[in-house]
C-alpha cells in the first residue's frame, strides 16, 4: 500500500499507509491528522490542505495545475516553491510513498 | 512564477498567527460516551424563541445533548462543531439528496445542492473558474464596486434621517450584484428579488402553504423562460458569469436551470445579510470599528468573524444513508438531519471560552459559515470580495461615522436562514 508521512511543524511525524488512489487531503482528513482542513472537499476552491512537499518526491508530482497555482496564492502560510495542495496529489504506483510537511496554518 | 509575492486576490495570505492544535474537551452533561448511547430527546425548543434569538437554545443544545432528536422537527439536530464537520466530511452516510426536498420543488428542478458525488460534481465543477479569486477579482471587483456606489448614491438621497441599510443599500445591491454575476443580463433587481424571495420561501415552506408554492411556480415559469433564452446567447457571446460557464459546458440545459435557480435562491439573501450583519456587529463594538478603520487591511477579519459569529444560513439539511453513530448518539438509516452550523460556530470546543464574543482579534479557526465540503458555498470567494472587501468599506468611506440608529430600532428575524430584515443607520 502507499504510504503517506506527514510532519507536523513541531517534528512530530505520522505515517499512514492508504488505498492506491487517495490524496493527501483525503488520507489526513479521514485519519484526523491536525493541520490539513480541506475545506472544499477536494475542488481547489480553497487553500486549505497546503502542505509543503520533501524535495525529493517532488519529480514524481503531477504538474501543478492552473486553478491549483491559482488557490496557492490564497494559502494561510508562506507560499514556496513546495507548495502544494494535498487535494490535487494522489498516491499511486508513480507515487508509493510521499513524505509532506504541515504548514503552522491553513486558515 | 515568483512563490514569495504572489498575492491573494481577496487579502487572504500569509499570516503570523498559527493554528493552535487543541484537543476538543469532553463535553459536560453526560452526553459524550465512547459507546453508543439512548437518543436524547429534545421538546423544550419553543419556535418563537428560534425566530426571535436562537442561540440561547443552541448553548443549551450544545451542553446537553450535541445531537438530539427533535420531534417538532421530525429531525436529528446536531449543534456541536464537531458533530457537523463529521458530516460534511463523509457524504456517502449524510446525504445531501434528502426526502421531500422543499428545495427540488421550489425551484421545480434538482440542483446540485441537493446531489452528491459524482452527479454533484458534474454540475458544480462547471462554474468553479467563475467563482475562484482570480476570476472575481480580474471580471468581477469592478462590477460589484460600481454597483455599490449606484447604491450608495441611493443612500445617500435618503439622508441619515431616514436611512434603513438594508432595504436602502444591502437588499437591492445584493440583488443587483447576483444578477451580474450569474449572468441575467437585463433583468430588474425587483423581479430577481421577487423569484429569489419566492424560491426561499418554498424552501423554507415545511407548512406546505398552497399560496407560496403558487408563487414558486409562477417564478419558476419566468425564470425558466429566460434561462432557455440566455444558454444560446451565451452559447455565441461567452462572457465572464456563471450562466456563460453553464452554457458551455455540456450540461444539458435542466442542469443548467436547476443550478441558475439554486444560485439565484441562495446568492441573494446571504450577502444582503452580510452587509448589514457587519454594519450591526461594528456598531455594537466601537473599538473594533476604529481598530479596522484605522487598518483597513481587517477587513478580511472583519467578515471572516461577522459570519461565523452571526451566520445568514443557520441550518441545512442531511439524511442518513445507513445505520450509524454521531457523537456517540445512534441515527438510523434514512433520519432527516438539520446541521445546525450557527450553533457549531459559537462551540467553545473549537472557538474558545469567548465563542459566543464578536473579536475579529481571535485566533484563526476554520468555521462552517460557509458549509464543508463539496457543498462549500461555491459563492464564498464573490461573498468576501462583494461585501467583506467592497460593499461595507465603501459605506464606511461614504459616511463617516456610520452607525445604527439607535432611535429606530431594526428587526432580526428567522433561524434557518437569519438576518436583519430592517437595520436603521445614520452617519454623522
Amino acid at each position: 500500500m502507499p504510504s503517506i508521512t506527514f510532519t507536523q511543524p513541531d517534528g512530530t511525524a505520522q505515517r499512514l499507509e492508504v488505498e492506491q488512489g487517495t490524496t493527501l487531503m483525503r488520507a489526513a482528513v479521514s485519519n484526523g491528522i491536525d493541520g490539513i482542513v480541506g475545506e472544499c472537499g477536494g475542488q481547489a476552491m480553497c487553500a486549505t490542505c497546503h502542505v509543503y512537499i520533501r524535495p525529493e518526491y517532488a519529480d514524481a508530482l503531477p504538474e501543478l495545475g492552473a486553478d491549483e497555482d491559482e488557490m496557492l496564492d490564497c494559502t494561510a502560510a508562506e507560499r514556496t516553491e513546495r507548495s502544494r495542495l494535498g487535494c490535487q496529489i494522489s498516491t499511486g504506483a508513480s507515487l508509493p510513498e510521499i513524505i509532506v510537511d504541515i504548514p503552522a496554518g491553513q486558515v | 512564477m515568483s512563490a514569495n509575492t504572489a498575492r491573494c486576490p481577496m487579502g487572504h495570505g500569509t499570516t503570523e498567527l498559527p493554528e493552535q492544535a487543541e484537543s476538543r474537551p469532553t463535553h459536560v452533561g453526560g452526553v459524550q460516551h465512547s459507546g453508543a448511547k439512548e437518543v436524547p430527546v429534545v421538546n423544550w425548543l419553543q419556535p418563537a424563541q428560534l425566530l426571535a434569538d436562537p442561540y440561547g437554545s443552541y448553548a443549551r443544545l450544545r451542553t446537553e445533548a450535541p445531537v438530539a432528536w427533535v420531534p417538532m422537527l421530525n429531525k436529528f439536530l446536531v449543534t456541536s462543531y464537531a458533530g457537523c464537520h463529521e458530516i460534511e466530511q463523509d457524504q456517502s452516510i449524510f446525504n445531501a439528496n434528502v426526502s421531500g426536498s422543499t428545495m427540488n420543488r421550489a425551484i421545480g428542478a434538482h440542483p446540485m445542492l441537493r446531489k452528491d458525488d459524482p452527479e454533484h460534481a458534474t454540475d458544480r465543477l462547471a462554474v468553479n473558474p467563475v467563482l475562484r479569486p482570480k476570476n472575481i477579482k480580474e471580471a468581477w471587483a469592478e462590477v460589484f464596486a460600481r454597483n455599490a456606489d449606484i447604491y450608495l448614491d441611493e443612500l445617500e438621497d435618503v439622508g441619515p434621517d431616514n436611512a434603513d441599510l438594508n432595504r436602502d443599500y444591502a437588499a437591492p445591491l445584493a440583488a443587483k450584484n447576483l444578477g451580474d454575476l450569474v449572468g441575467l443580463k437585463d433583468v430588474d433587481v425587483q423581479t430577481v428579488r421577487t423569484w429569489s424571495h419566492d424560491f426561499i420561501a418554498g424552501i423554507g415552506n415545511v407548512l406546505d402553504d398552497p399560496e407560496i408554492w403558487r408563487r414558486c411556480e409562477a417564478s419558476t415559469e419566468q425564470a425558466d423562460a429566460l434561462i432557455n433564452e440566455l444558454i444560446p446567447h451565451y452559447q455565441l457571446h461567452p462572457n465572464a458569469s456563471m450562466l456563460s460557464a453553464w452554457a458551455n459546458s455540456g450540461l444539458p440545459d435542466a442542469n443548467i436551470a436547476a443550478n441558475v435557480k439554486l444560485s439565484i435562491s441562495g446568492g441573494m439573501n446571504e450577502p444582503q445579510h452580510m452587509v448589514t450583519n457587519i454594519v450591526w456587529a461594528l456598531s455594537n463594538h466601537p473599538d473594533q470599528r476604529e481598530q479596522v478603520l484605522a487598518d483597513p487591511t481587517g477587513w478580511t477579519a472583519v467578515f471572516d468573524e461577522a459570519v461565523r459569529w452571526l451566520s445568514p444560513i443557520g441550518m441545512y439539511p442531511r439524511e442518513t444513508t445507513v445505520d450509524t453513530v454521531l457523537e456517540g448518539v445512534r441515527i438510523p438509516a434514512g433520519s432527516g438531519i438539520a446541521v445546525v452550523v450557527a450553533a457549531a460556530n459559537h462551540d467553545p470546543a473549537q472557538f474558545g471560552e469567548n465563542a459566543e464574543d464578536f473579536d475579529i482579534s481571535r485566533p484563526k479557526k476554520s468555521h462552517l459559515a460557509f458549509g464543508a465540503g463539496v457543498h462549500l458555498c461555491a459563492g464564498h470567494w464573490a461573498a468576501k470580495s462583494a461585501i467583506g472587501q467592497i460593499a461595507v468599506p465603501k459605506a464606511y468611506e461614504r459616511f463617516p461615522g456610520l452607525r445604527i440608529e439607535e432611535s429606530r430600532p431594526g428587526q432580526w428575524a428567522g433561524w434557518v436562514f437569519r438576518g436583519l430584515t430592517s437595520l436603521p443607520v445614520t452617519w454623522n
